[in-house]
């Protein structure tokens, strides 16, 4: 094992400590989406740090043939989800702002 | 409803339309509608000030959230000051308010829920990009919401008070009107299209916050995904 590997694999591992941790601590706005999704990546890049020959048998089933093309197209799916994800928490921050700033306006009415 | 004297409720959202909106309350009161409901969408100059000289009630988005938002805080306004019929009609004076006697008496006197104002069937004046614009528009609702209309993008409308009730919209912007459309369809009312005139000006077709190929595409994803 290299020193790349010893310490991607250590920074992988605090990450992931860290993420379970504040799952297990039910740390506010840490959802279950979100550590499933961090456990992912991290765990991901801890074993295939530890185990580069791991992704062999996933890329055979796959059909993708390299171990890198297997992790380039994991990698988009995971980045895709989280933007699909950030997409929609904002779409729902601006319709709650939408109804906020409509009830001002409205409140007018309730005065007059 | 009183089918002799509906109360009517003129809604017209505004986003910086300090130039226009005064003649346009004017128009609108010259052809015999008083209630005017104004919308000032977060507007950064005096279109407030402008709206409430000229007699019409003014409502204020804090800031600016939208063609659609600024129309479904007028509707519930509308709603809540009596109104049986509301008419939605732009601030930007492209709208000729002649057309709304018509379209009141659809309503009122045969029984449609909404009516919808049809750009397209006189489309002389109207930017050949505006018209493939509305084209597509149509096809794209016609795909998501299974109805067809001919021009689903138009924001002059008309509503009855059952209309105005059972349509639930949730988008803020542009896609706003393709929404009316599915909730339209999904509550079965009966609705009918009206040709109406449009007055494509250079204060108009210049507004930075139109229409164009960048928020058309935005507001198809948004369709696509969040709808």
């Amino acid at each position: 094992m290299t020193a790349y590997q010893i310490i991607l694999a250590a920074i992988a591992g605090i990450f992931l400590t860290s993420n379970i941790a504040k799952f297990l601590d039910r740390r506010h706005g840490h959802t279950l989406f979100k550590f499933i999704a961090s456990s992912t990546i991290w765990g991901g890049i801890m074993t295939f740090s530890i185990m580069p020959t791991a992704g062999h048998s996933l890329s055979q089933a796959l059909g993708l043939g390299e171990n890198l093309n297997t992790l380039i197209f994991i990698g988009f799916i995971i980045v895709f989800a989280i933007i699909f994800r950030l997409l929609s928490t904002i779409e729902q921050l601006e319709r709650s702002l939408s109804e906020f700033v409509r009830r001002d306006a409205l409140r007018q009415i309730n005065r007059d | 409803m009183d089918r002799r004297f509906p109360s009517i409720s003129i809604v017209i959202p505004a986003h910086n339309e300090e130039q226009a909106i005064s003649h346009v309350i004017k128009e609108t009161k010259a052809a015999g509608y008083d209630t005017i409901i104004v919308i000032d969408d977060g507007s950064t100059d005096q279109t407030e000030a402008a709206a409430k000289r000229s007699g019409a009630t003014v409502f204020r988005h804090l800031i600016n959230r939208g063609k659609g938002a600024a129309i479904k805080t007028g509707i519930d306004a509308a709603k809540r000051l009596g109104a049986d019929i509301i008419v939605t009609i732009d601030g930007d004076g492209q709208h000729d308010p002649t057309d709304i006697a018509p379209m009141i008496k659809a309503i009122s006197q045969d029984g449609y829920d909404v009516v919808l104002g049809n750009r397209l069937q006189d489309r002389s004046g109207m930017p050949a990009y505006k018209i493939i614009h509305n084209l597509i528009g149509n096809f794209i609702v016609w795909l998501l919401y299974g109805l067809w209309v001919n021009d689903s993008q138009s924001g002059f409308r008309a509503y009855s008070k059952k209309a105005a009730h059972a349509i639930d919209t949730h988008t803020d912007r542009y896609e706003y009107d393709s929404e009316v459309i599915r909730e339209i369809h999904h509550n079965h009312l009966r609705f009918i299209e009206l040709p109406i005139k449009v007055r494509y000006t250079a204060y108009s077709l210049g507004k930075r916050q139109k229409m164009n190929l960048k928020n058309g595409c935005k507001t198809l994803i948004r369709m696509l995904i969040f709808e």
